[in-house]
């Protein structure tokens, strides 16, 4: 892949990421805070966007979301094959249900 | 509440809540708690819904069962996405449970033809011992991640799930599953 092929793709990703959050949050406010981890106010912001604004941040050639696992011994502990998978997955979503949600500074 | 003033408008409200909630398996108990119909009322709905009469007697009145390995993961997964819709939602009361339980159901769904291990009446009890703090959460000092205690025993706390115990999870029917599985293989 090249450069441009990368960034292209990091646009793709930015748009549907924020097409996505918008259909989950007007869908179900509530809902949609837990599974994007989110504030309320963020949230708002995200669906109150018109469309040529979210076209404008999604052309951004960074990457508009981020790694919600910040910890790498978590993340060794996570992607730890000797755990079954039950394991592994309820010990993740334990995880992210205990993070703080991304706020506004 | 005065039965006799009560509106139109709030019954039906009452009413479709008792029928998401006897959907979800509610007990009894937790219905005539969270709604303001009569006991008969809701005896009348939950046969009409599941077709036989809701289970008798009182409700497990043990905090025991969430300290359980297998148990502890869902009342803890449970827990976590209560607390989260709790400090950045707007939901609140029977409305919150109801929702962070559809979402835990999400997360670790039952397997085909069982019933879920954290079930809806169970997740209501947690938080009464939460509130009551006969139950605490403690924060894994390993993984950070919060999980349901016992008060007093919160210090240098380790989650079940960094500390896996050698025979969490191997109840008699993984064991058969299991087994079944070697058979299989070595008969292929």
């Amino acid at each position: 892949m090249n450069t441009d092929e990368i960034l292209s793709e990091i646009r793709d990703a930015n748009l549907q990421y924020l097409l996505l959050a918008q259909q989950m949050i007007r869908q179900d406010l509530p809902t949609a805070i837990y599974r994007l981890g989110i504030s309320e106010k963020v949230a708002q912001l995200i669906s109150s966007l018109t469309t040529s604004q979210t076209m404008k941040l999604a052309a951004n050639v960074t990457m508009l979301t981020r790694f919600r696992f910040d910890d790498s011994t978590i993340l060794g502990m996570l992607t730890h094959d000797n755990k079954e998978s039950f394991q592994s997955k309820a010990h993740a979503a334990i995880l992210l249900a205990s993070q703080p949600v991304e706020e506004f500074a | 509440m005065n039965k006799k003033n009560k509106s139109i408008l709030d019954e039906s409200k009452d009413i479709q809540l008792a029928i998401e909630l006897i959907q979800l398996g509610a007990r009894l108990q937790l219905l005539e708690s969270e709604t303001s119909l009569s006991r008969d009322r809701l005896v009348k709905l939950y046969k009409e819904l599941r077709g036989v009469s809701p289970p008798k007697g009182m409700l497990p009145f043990s905090t025991d069962w969430f300290l359980t390995w297998q148990p502890n993961i869902h009342s803890s997964l449970f827990l976590g996405i209560y607390k989260q819709l709790e400090q950045n939602t707007p939901l609140e009361g029977i409305q919150l449970i109801l929702k962070a339980y559809k979402l835990y159901l999400e997360q670790l769904p039952p397997e085909e033809g069982e019933e879920p291990v954290l079930s809806l009446t169970r997740a209501w009890t947690l938080m009464r011992f939460m509130s009551s703090e006969m139950l605490v959460t403690a924060k894994c000092k390993t993984c950070k991640g919060e999980f349901v205690a016992q008060p007093l025993m919160t210090r240098q706390y380790i989650c079940g799930l960094c500390d896996v115990p050698s025979r969490a999870g191997k109840t008699q029917k993984v064991i058969d599953a299991n087994q079944a599985e070697k058979q299989s293989k070595s008969s292929s």
